[in-house]
């Protein structure tokens, strides 16, 4: 046996990344099922990139190596195919697993985390496939701050917010569905604690007025309570989360159900006995102990050495021989912490609604005219397109534009803020200012398109207007029709079914949010 | 032209004077029975009425204008006025007092009376309460006040508060309310009151606060000064709406939930100032210290108001005080510590020790007597032998030989007690009323006192020594408790002297006399680290007199309080409680007192040579009485008591009732290591009807917080 070889293996990874792929309801009908083939979200473009491209490498760049990957099975053989071509550049070992879910059928993060737990024996990073974060907020600032307060604070959850992303009022169309409002949530900005998230089953309880704990408000007495912040939906856990999970069968969603109720833990000190087991981040309570001891001994007790010593009354604390260790040990001190991404720096967002994509797809338009603009110093500096695209010379291509390999466009067609996929056929004289096609679109000629989002495959007849649309993939736009603010699914045109499908909850959490939309 | 009238409006402004107007009344009677002879706005504090210490708050922040608005004992209020230094010609501060009629049921009533008097001129003005010591700058808080006007016309009201941590002492835990700020422009968007009891479990927030506002603050560290800069509209909305009584909990509420007002309140942050109000009897113990700590500076003793004050109280740093007073004599074996204030003319005899206390004038302190963390006001007389622990003693009262006074106790003007006298803690006294004395005060508060007098064939006066004339003010619950004021009966246990937060039991310290009511065991959701943070602070007593108390002196405290428990038959609580107090007064480690408590229960247990059975049921008899105690004095710890009990064998040739002592502290796989370790040195067999009579009583004995 060769040890050189060996050695490997036995290095312990730090973190598992598990990375929750899923249907993207909310996203319909971009996400709806092209014909027998399906869409995932986690392939759906921004920039002409898929979504889950940005996360791995976010991933990579960490420094992390393993990723779970979660999936429905329908999707298996389209992400299996992706991950091992040549597109993903990811230096990253994938293992897929999938489970049976339909777009209907909904299974809770929570449950698919009870499901796959055996496969997680690390501290893990619990990742969407939809968040995009800006260079300003990479995983590891994250990753670092869970090494920080887990081994001081005990923390065993890490959470990052970013702020709410409100898209202006013009912009808005009823059929897009709703922007999804972001629960209030309360913060401890000194000890960056995240204490309280309000969940649905409490605006049911009282619609009125946030109840908030008095032990809470003691023990946090300057906290700061706001709703205009969403959840990023990454959380660094610690791996006796998943025994804790175990423990509370009925929870289905992660963010929903088990994360606000681990915030309520940290101010309750007969649940924090209760579950001493599964919430200590610290090994075992005697090394605590004697780790407090040393703490209240030191000649310059910290801040922190103060907490530990009023936490454990020394004299209460020597009685190794009690009956009952559970009531007469301290609590043990856990956390759940909080980053709040900033909006000056950058923005950071979900693509779990149509207008979150299309301002994803601005932003990295605009910064990639901006550096064009930079990096070459000419007033009109050249537009994005990709190899292998046939331009017009007659076309004009703004700089804020990004075109996908062998596309075609034809003459004296105007291109704006938008976004065109590989392979689209754009004929003449059309007009796409600030829109977004996916791979394989043709629009004939004459056609005017602004603010749209066309699935992939959808044909755009001649002369047809369409504003603030949003095509299904393989819809047919016929010729010289005009159509505004409207969603567009091939089941409007085959059969007589009504598009969007109530509360369904996808698995990767973000049901949350999204689903009042409908 | 413009411009001009702008400016004129600008000297216009600066040249207003600013009025100020005291609520003299505090509509609750949370000092009885100190306050049936005078108002509170009268009881000295360091020596001086509070009533000056207010003014002299207001003559900093340059009010020019004051009006006084009293209702009990208006008379001693306006006598009160008449001699302070700051009605005098010069003083630059007109003081005029406003009698308000005996409807007068609340502060809300005094604002209507305000309002239809018309006192208030000008713009905006300053509403204090009669108890408020504070040397902020409210001149500051008033320009802050008048510019937020200028902008938004709605900003009616401006509430100084200050940062404090949840547990400071000057925060009142029976009454300590949540704000809800924006905190970029201070507005107050949520009152919400906070009481000790009954429990608030819930703070609700409207969740309408969130759709104005991105983000907010939630505070609950805030200490309410009970300064309030108002504009001249809000007399007037205490008019419109009638049902505002309180000033928090009914306007500041009102305003902010109403609809149809459309008024913003603020709040100003007071970061260096100081500010307090003396609203309970607890707060009189904070705000007392903080004064004789000089954190009040320029409010300080030694520059403050009565000149006939002869102070000691050198500056906090300096160990030696500054002693004699003109007139008085202090006998050169007394011991004087720091943070005391002696009044002028006050005689203290040999061997006597003041610590950490207030000494009013013409005093007279017999020899070898122990006053500590007190406060004894003018004209009293404490004879030799005397124990005064953190209590306040009223005026002209006479405490005999020998007598002892405990934590808490209020003793009313007038009282004599001794000798020998064993006051219960938080027992308050009072002389009984005489009719036709102090007919200025209202009907009221005589039938308080008549109430009282009634009940006293249920009290037990046997501790009051033979020579006392004071009647006990019952400790009950009134019939029609209002759980939704501060008031109710068992939220005020929580704001009276002496009320300390225990760190291992989180319970008030119970009273002995009328069976304490359960409801007060500890809360046990409630966090420990915070309380554990709020008793390190609140306990001032312990913070005082810390190392002042010798070990030994210690030591024999606790032999006596429990020689006292035993003659007595006090019940297990409360010599615990005793015990718990005692240890808490003197700061001395948990396993002082366990020590202090074993070798006790152990020479309780008499050495007499009769037949091994007998001495058997002795021990029995008395372990099964006495032994919970060492588990109730704080957390069970059998490890620590066996080796305390082993320590002692060398002394006492009574190990043989090691045996039972442990099966009471440990359980049985534990226990059976020891036994056949003790019993090669016990010269008796174990009492067998002993072990399993105290495994019985062990399994009742559990922890009592246990947690829902």
């Amino acid at each position: 046996m060769d040890i050189d070889t060996v050695q490997p293996a036995f290095q312990k990874k730090e973190f598992l990344a598990v990375l929750l792929a899923g249907f993207g309801n909310e996203l319909l009908p971009l996400t709806s099922d092209n014909g027998d083939e399906p869409s995932p979200k986690a392939l759906l473009p921004v920039a002409n990139k898929p979504l889950l491209e940005y996360t791995l490498s976010w991933l990579e760049q960490s420094g992390i190596k393993d990723v779970l990957l979660i999936a429905p099975t329908i999707h298996e053989s389209a992400l299996h195919h992706h991950i091992n071509s040549d597109t993903t550049a990811s230096n990253l070992s994938i293992d897929l697993q999938t489970y049976d879910e339909t777009h209907e059928s909904s299974i809770g993060t929570a449950e698919l985390l009870r499901h796959f737990a055996p496969r997680i024996t690390e501290d893990f990073v619990l990742v969407p496939c939809d968040f995009i974060a800006p260079p300003s907020l990479p995983l590891s600032t994250l990753l670092d701050k869970y090494r920080l307060e887990s081994t001081s604070h005990g923390a065993i959850v890490s959470t990052c917010w970013y702020p709410a992303y409100a898209p202006e009022k013009g912009i808005l169309v009823d059929e897009w569905g709703q922007i999804p409002t972001s629960p209030a949530l309360v913060w401890d900005p000194k000890t960056d604690s995240l204490l309280h998230v309000d969940t649905p089953d409490e605006l049911d309880r009282n619609a009125e007025e946030y109840g908030l704990k008095m032990d809470m408000l003691s023990r946090y007495p300057r906290t700061r309570l706001s709703s205009s912040l969403q959840d990023s939906h990454v959380y660094v856990c610690h791996r006796k989360v998943l025994q804790l999970l175990a423990q509370k069968p009925r929870f289905e969603s992660f963010r929903q159900d088990f994360i606000p109720w681990l915030c309520k833990i940290q101010y309750q000190p007969s649940k924090r006995r209760k579950y001493a087991e599964f919430i200590s981040s610290i090994p075992n309570q005697t090394t605590y102990l004697s780790q407090s001891l040393a703490l209240t001994h030191s000649t310059t007790p910290s801040a922190a050495a103060q907490s530990v010593a009023t936490l454990v009354p020394l004299e209460e604390s020597s009685t190794p021989t009690t009956t009952s260790p559970n009531s007469s040990l301290p609590p043990p001190t856990f956390k759940v912490t909080i980053t709040i991404h900033k909006s000056e720096d950058g923005l950071a967002l979900r693509i779990n609604n149509l207008y979150a994509l299309l301002e994803m797809n601005r932003v990295f338009l605009s910064a990639h005219a901006q550096s064009a603009q930079r990096v070459g110093g000419k007033a009109t500096p050249a537009p994005q397109v990709q190899g292998g695209a046939l331009v017009d010379p007659k076309a004009q291509i703004s700089a804020d534009t990004m075109l996908g390999g062998s596309t075609q466009v034809g003459e004296r067609t105007v291109c704006k803020k938008s976004v065109i996929g590989r392979h689209c056929i754009i004929g003449r004289n059309v007009k796409i200012v600030g829109s977004i096609l996916l791979d394989h679109c043709v629009v004939e000629d004459g056609a005017k398109l602004e603010g749209c989002i066309l699935g992939k495959n959808t044909k755009v007849g001649s002369r047809s207007e369409l504003a603030r649309v949003v095509s299904c993939g393989g819809y047919e736009v016929g010729g010289g029709e005009t159509l505004k603010g409207e969603k567009l699914d091939v089941s409007d045109w085959t059969a007589e079914v009504p598009h969007g499908n109530e509360d369904e909850s996808t698995e990767s959490g973000e049901e949350n949010e999204e689903d009042d939309s409908d | 032209m413009a411009s001009k009238s702008g400016k004129e409006k600008l000297i216009d402004e600066e040249q207003e004077v600013l009025q100020a107007v005291v609520l003299a009344d505090s509509w609750n009677r949370r000092f009885r029975p100190l306050t049936t002879k005078k108002p509170r706005c009268l009881l000295p504090i360091c020596n001086a009425p509070l009533l000056d210490w207010t003014f002299e708050s207001l003559a900093l922040a340059g009010v020019q204008e004051v009006f006084v608005v009293c209702r009990s004992y208006s008379e001693l209020i306006i006598q009160a006025i008449n001699s302070s230094k700051w009605s005098k010609p010069n003083s630059g501060m007109k003081i005029s007092p406003i009698l308000t009629a005996k409807e007068t049921y609340s502060a809300g009533d005094a604002m209507r009376d305000i309002y239809t008097r018309g006192l208030v001129t000008s713009e905006d003005f300053i509403l204090v309460h009669g108890d408020l010591v504070s040397n902020v700058r409210i001149d500051e808080v008033v320009r802050v006040h008048k510019e937020r006007r200028r902008k938004n016309k709605d900003a009616i009201m401006t509430v100084v508060v200050k940062e404090a941590g949840v547990g400071h002492r000057t925060r009142s835990r029976g009454d300590s309310p949540i704000f809800v700020v924006d905190s970029d422009t201070s507005e107050c968007l949520h009152y919400e009151p906070a009481f000790a009891y009954p429990k608030k479990k819930l703070a609700h927030i409207p969740r309408e606060v969130l759709n104005e506002h991105k983000q907010v603050e939630v505070r609950y560290d805030l200490i309410d000064c009970g300064i309030d800069v108002c504009s001249s509209e809000v007399p007037s909305l205490f008019q419109d709406n009638f049902d505002y009584l309180d000033i928090r909990r009914d306007f500041v509420h009102g305003v902010l939930t109403s609809d149809l007002l459309m008024k913003n309140i603020h709040i100003y942050v007071e970061k260096d100032g100081y500010a307090a109000r003396v609203q309970d009897t607890k707060s009189y113990e904070s705000v007392r210290f903080t004064f004789l700590s000089r954190w009040t500076f320029p409010l300080v003793p030694t520059t403050t108001t009565q000149a006939a004050n002869a102070t000691s109280t050198p500056p906090a740093r300096n160990t030696s005080p500054n002693r004699p007073p003109p007139l008085g004599t202090i006998s050169r074996s007394a011991q004087i510590s720091r943070h005391t204030l002696i009044g002028a003319s006050t005689s203290i005899g040999d061997n006597s020790r003041i610590v950490a206390s207030v000494i009013g004038a013409n005093c007279v302190i017999g020899s070898g007597v122990v006053i500590e963390d007190s406060y004894v006001f003018e004209g009293t007389t404490v004879e030799s032998g005397c124990t005064v622990r953190r209590s306040i003693v009223g005026s002209g009262v006479v405490v005999r030989e020998g007598s002892e006074v405990k934590e808490g106790v209020f003793g009313g003007d007038g009282v004599v007690v001794g000798p020998g006298a064993r006051l219960r803690e938080f027992e308050r006294l009072s002389v009984p009323w005489t009719r036709g004395e102090g007919e200025g005060s209202d009907e009221d508060e005589d039938s308080d006192v008549e109430d009282m007098e009634t009940s006293q064939g249920e009290v037990d006066k046997s501790t009051l020594g033979a020579d006392s004339n004071a009647i006990v003010w019952l400790d009950k619950p009134p019939e029609d408790d209002d759980l939704e004021s501060p008031e109710n009966f068992l939220n005020r246990r929580y704001m009276r002297l002496g009320a300390s937060l225990n760190v291992t039991t989180m319970t008030m310290p119970r009273t002995p006399s009328p069976s304490p009511p359960k409801r007060t065991t500890p809360d046990s959701d409630y966090d420990s680290h915070t309380d554990a943070s709020v008793s390190g602070r609140s306990d001032l007593g312990a913070s005082l007199s810390s190392g002042l108390m010798a070990d030994k002196e210690f030591r024999s405290e606790v032999r006596q309080s429990l020689e006292r428990a035993f003659a007595e038959d006090h019940s297990v609580d409360n010599a615990a409680v005793e015990l718990k107090t005692l240890r808490m007064a003197s700061n001395v480690p948990l396993s002082r007192v366990r020590e202090g408590v074993v070798s006790a229960i152990v020479e309780k247990i008499p050495v007499v040579e009769e037949a091994a059975k007998q001495r058997v049921g002795r021990s029995r008899r008395t372990i099964g009485r006495w032994g919970e105690l060492i588990n109730r004095i704080g957390g069970v710890d059998a490890v620590e008591t066996v080796t305390l009990l082993q320590r002692m064998k060398e002394n006492y040739r009574k190990t043989w009732i090691v045996g039972a002592q442990m099966i009471h502290q440990l359980d049985q796989q534990s226990s059976s290591e020891e036994e056949s370790e003790e019993d090669d040195d016990g010269d008796d067999d174990k009492p067998a009807g002993a072990v399993s009579r105290s495994a019985e009583a062990s399994d009742g004995d559990d922890e009592d917080d246990e947690d829902d």
